[in-house]
């Protein structure tokens, strides 16, 4: 380079005696960015939690509510239920899932009244707690916290039923006597004085007077009073819409000064909300004032490790001789991270930095071979489990049907059954859900009361001959209508969203027409579908339903009269409406769960075998992973967050995490080689060039 | 009336109209001299897009009844046509891979073991059979919808070129506000709202298709309608309507070609997205794509549907947009003087 004036040249050469020391700067701070990356590792934690008992899981998206009469859905459900304990829980360990006492001293009889009425009287525990929170000072001056009572319970049920609050459970709880009632009286009052919507809630529930079956009996006792037998109710008073809510915290947190209560639960669980950063994290840390920290010499079967299980806990590690009996909870702190991606979360999963994932679906066949976990996940000390989960899938019949339906008569009967046979639901299960899945024999899933593993439906057997026979019985010898003579023509209505759907709905398809009938696939959109169903006009399609709560009732009214989609708009897209079976349904319903119960519930699937409004397709299995070090986990089907009977060894997670996490160093010591190759000489003949 | 009887209709017709063209060609010097041109210089894809049209009128032509079907399923009602008679009776219950004697998984010896050249798909169907069935769905779709859109397109921009005016500036507006839409977004919303199905997709891709072409035409017809022998024409007391018909779209309908022959590349490859959406038309290679989506994660890898479908696909577009390339270098004046 030549200078060209001479001022150049001046500046030049101050330059080059500025550069010195400068690129020795230069060179040290490129040192130490290079110091930095080898040293720093890709652990998301921060270092002084690494031997504490955290146990780490991802949230896909935060929820919109955590208020425990609005929240119902999955993600919700893993804050709200370790925040807010009910007065009855399940079992950890047995199946078919069992109730047990929570913040309830008993599991209530039911009580039959001679007026067609049933009443339950709950029993709270004396001296429980609620988690302490600055609400409480509305109280009294002071006060972090106060005993939980009754009409906590009460104040709950009425938020349930009062409009504003758009519970998705009114139905159920329907059944308490007096609940509609209130919910008319408060929105009337509401109505004629305006001053009162300006109330806090738990001031107007006073005015209005109260719900006339939810009764309150001094400071612990609670009667529920239903105007008729509905036993599924105390599952209702197993999930988090019957918490007990102090009215405190509805209060304060009113969304306008403060936090939304949507934002901010107070509860008696076992652990309390300390985070909420929707975007970032959520933080639960174990609740001080829980019953079974407070009062560990209760022993309370929600407070203890349970000491037996179903016939292989045992077997499985479930029951360790040094847990059993044991005070929970064992895990101090729940982390929830937010990720949005699936594959980045599973690979965090595998650097160990989360406790416990699913499978995502582009990976299942890397991960499970052969039903089993892939050698380099097992030697990992990674395990699967599997677990069913409480739904079916199943093709339905339009009953309203000329051809196929109630209007068609032994004909369409002797169709049904015909194409029951011909649906081979193992080569299903096999090609479309990887196996994951066990073929259904009837509308009860596994888990729940009534469900028969050794029972066989005769009617689901996958026999094309005999579909063919039944076809010729029907009228429709080779599937030949003799009116037209070509094959029967039925509709399959398809609101397939992808191609991999549609597949399923064409194997379907397939099926019934290697027996003889003409079925053709007609695809819309599901708006379309919908439309269809309004106007009665389909045939057949596919569908499927997921329990609320674990009780056979939850599955066999989908084919009551009354839940018909043609007459009242509910959840029986079959319109099947069979006398003989809602009589049994209604014996079914009001039963508790003994021989009686089931051996209605064998003359329900009796009839369902002649009448196949369903072809029951499969109960899908959900595959699990955990982690060696996450201890006596068992999966649970239904979504209740039991965070608190796990444990966590966290000495092994940090070695763990640190021989899986070993950084490789010889890419940047290679990249810096390079840049040093590249740079030097550079810099060399730049300075050379200068002077 | 029945679909097949529909479809063999339309190949006579196609094939009545074909003959025509080759008569017309025949008389015609500058259109016999231009495809003598792109026959020197593009023989091979000229060819293989011959082949593609070939295996598409096979398909086309259906009936019922006849060998090869099974008596027992319903093939035998049911209209088949020379495709399908093809490979009747090749039918295995899952996958098998190409030319194995045995199913993939599983190992079950196969019902016809030996003859899937491209294996079969989750249904046991054979692969090469829709493969071949694929290439007349994609014909379909593009040929169906360029004959949508270039109607629209001539009538929109010769109407906007040659009057000028107010009417010019309602077309123009219309065409941009069309083409400010994303593209996409206005597909889906159209086929929401009409609905799937095979002709659905080509009219909405027929619809949202024609301002290119249109803004083309109108160019050039603001040129054509300047020249010596339009301006003689009108002195002479000739119609508007004659003058277009006459002088405008004759000189307009190498474009049309030059763009018929592009766009068509552009549609098969527009509903290949479509059905990745899950909105495409039925038995069509985005289709078989889409669905062979989940089988690159399996193991062992599924390869043969995606590959299949891919490949049938590649083949037709290249081939097309080579004879498009090469007719416009032989078409286009301006290209033309460059050459010589």
């Amino acid at each position: 380079m030549s200078g060209g004036s001479q001022s150049s040249l001046r500046e030049g050469r101050e330059a080059a005696a500025v550069a010195r020391p400068l690129r020795w700067a230069g060179l040290s701070v490129a040192g130490l960015l290079l110091g930095g990356l080898l040293a720093c590792s890709n652990d998301p934690y921060p270092q002084a939690d690494a031997d504490r008992k955290v146990y780490y899981t991802a949230l896909r998206e935060a929820p919109r509510t955590l208020d425990p009469a609005e929240a119902y859905n999955v993600t919700a459900h893993a804050i709200t239920g370790n925040v807010y304990d009910t007065l009855l829980e399940y079992h950890y360990l047995k199946r078919p899932y069992t109730l047990i006492p929570g913040l309830a001293e008993a599991v209530p009889e039911a009580e039959p009244q001679p007026d067609g009425g049933v009443i339950y009287r709950f029993r709270l525990r004396e001296g429980l707690l609620f988690a302490p929170d600055p609400a409480f000072a509305l109280g009294g001056e002071g006060r972090t916290t106060r005993e939980v009572v009754a009409a906590d319970v009460a104040f709950q049920l009425m938020r349930l039923a009062d409009p504003e609050e758009n519970s998705p459970v009114v139905d159920p709880f329907s059944n308490i006597a007096g609940f509609r009632e209130f919910q008319q009286a408060l929105v009337a009052a509401r109505e004629a004085d305006p001053e009162l919507a300006s109330l806090p809630p738990h001031e107007q529930y006073a005015r209005v007077g109260g719900i006339e079956g939810v009764r309150v009996l001094g400071s612990h006792d609670l009667e529920i009073a239903l105007s008729g037998p509905y036993p599924q109710i105390l599952y209702w008073f197993a999930l988090e819409f019957s918490t007990p809510v102090p009215w405190e915290a509805v209060a304060w947190y009113d969304g306008v000064t403060r936090d939304r209560f949507d934002d901010h639960p107070v509860g008696t669980g076992p652990y309390r909300l300390t985070e909420y950063d929707k975007q970032f994290r959520v933080i639960l840390e174990a609740n001080p004032n829980w019953y079974g920290v407070q009062n560990p010499e209760w022993k309370a079967p929600g407070a203890v490790y349970p000491s037996e299980g179903e016939p292989g806990d045992a077997e499985a590690g479930l029951l360790p001789p040094d847990v059993v009996g044991q005070p929970l909870p064992f895990i101090e702190r729940i982390e929830f991270r937010r990720e949005k991606e699936s594959i980045p979360t599973f690979n965090k999963f595998l650097q160990g930095y989360y406790d416990a994932s699913g499978i995502v679906k582009e990976s299942f066949d890397k991960i499970v071979q052969n039903d089993r976990l892939s050698p380099e996940m097992a030697e990992r000390g990674i395990e699967l489990s599997k677990s069913i989960k409480p739904t079916i899938f199943y093709l339905g019949v339009n009953m309203n049907d000329e051809l196929l339906g109630h209007p068609a008569g032994e004909r369409g009967r002797l169709l049904r059954q015909a194409i029951s046979h011909a649906v081979d639901e193992e080569q299903w299960i096999e090609l479309f859900v990887n196996g994951r899945g066990i073929p259904a024999q009837s509308p009860v899933p596994p888990g729940l009361f009534g469900y028969e593993p050794e029972y066989e439906n005769p009617a689901r057997v996958y026999d094309p001959d005999r579909a063919r026979k039944l076809l010729a019985e029907a009228g429709y010898p080779e599937g030949i209508d003799p009116e037209t003579g070509k094959p029967l023509r039925i509709n399959f209505d398809s609101y397939a969203t992808s191609s991999a759907q549609l597949l399923q709905e064409q194997f379907i398809a397939d099926a019934l027409r290697a027996v003889g009938l003409d079925v053709r696939i007609d695809a819309t959109t599901y708006n379309q579908f919908q439309g269809k169903v309004q106007d009665g006009r389909y045939q057949m399609f596919f569908w499927g339903w997921s329990a609320d709560y674990p009780d056979p009732e939850n599955f066999y009214f989908l084919l009551t009269c009354d839940m018909r989609r043609a007459e009242s708009g509910g959840p029986n897209y079959t319109n099947f409406c069979d006398p003989e079976f809602d009589e049994l349904f209604a014996r079914m319903r009001v039963r508790d769960n003994d021989e009686e119960r089931l051996a209605v519930m064998r003359e329900m699937r009796e009839l369902l075998e002649r009448e196949r409004p369903w072809i029951e397709i499969h109960h899908p299995e959900t595959y699990g992973l955990t982690h060696a070090w996450l201890k006596h986990r068992k999966s649970f089907g239904i979504s209740f967050p039991m965070t608190k009977y796990q444990d966590l060894d966290v000495a092994k997670r940090a070695e763990l995490r640190r021989a899986w996490n070993e950084p490789i160093t010889w890419p940047a010591w290679a990249l810096a080689g390079v840049a040093i190759a590249v740079v030097v000489p550079g810099i060399r003949t730049f300075f050379r060039e200068r002077q | 009336m029945e679909a097949h009887v529909f479809s063999n209709l339309a190949v006579v017709v196609l094939l009545a109209l074909g003959a025509a063209t080759v008569v017309f060609v025949r008389r015609n010097r500058l259109w016999s001299e231009a495809l003598a041109e792109l026959w020197r210089r593009r023989r091979f894809s000229v060819l293989v897009v011959g082949l593609y049209v070939l295996i598409a009128l096979l398909d086309s032509i259906a009936w019922v009844g006849g060998t090869g079907a099974n008596g027992a399923s319903i093939e035998a009602f049911e209209a088949r046509s020379v495709i399908d008679r093809l490979f009747a009776g090749t039918r295995e219950s899952s996958y098998s891979a190409p030319l194995a004697d045995h199913a993939f998984y599983g190992g079950k010896p196969l019902e016809a073991p030996g003859t899937h050249l491209l294996g079969t798909d989750i249904l046991g169907r054979d692969v090469l059979h829709r493969t071949l069935k694929g290439a007349r769905v994609a014909l379909l779709i593009g040929g169906v919808t360029t004959l949508i859109a270039i109607p629209l397109a001539l009538l929109f921009g010769v109407t906007a070129g040659y009057f000028g005016g107010r009417l010019d500036d309602a077309v123009f507006f219309v065409m941009s506000t069309l083409a400010s839409i994303p593209g996409l977004l206005l597909l889906i919303a159209l086929i929401m709202a009409l609905g799937k199905g095979t002709w659905q997709v080509c009219l909405a891709l027929g619809v949202t298709g024609w301002v290119g072409l249109s803004r083309v035409v109108r160019g050039e017809t603001l040129k054509l309608r300047e020249l010596d022998y339009v301006q003689a024409a009108r002195a002479l007391g000739v119609s508007e309507l004659r003058i277009v018909v006459r002088h405008v779209i004759p000189n307009l309908m190498h474009l049309v070609i030059i763009t018929f022959v592009l766009m068509f590349s552009g549609l098969v490859l527009s509903e290949a997205i479509l059905a990745w959406l899950g909105i495409g038309v039925d038995g069509s290679w985005g289709q078989m794509i889409d669905q062979a989506r989940d089988e690159l994660s399996r193991v062992p890898v599924v390869w043969w549907n995606l590959t299949a479908a891919a490949a049938a696909l590649f083949g037709l577009l290249l081939a097309v947009n080579f004879v498009g390339d090469a007719l416009r270098d032989i078409l286009d004046p301006r290209t033309l003087r460059e050459d010589g």
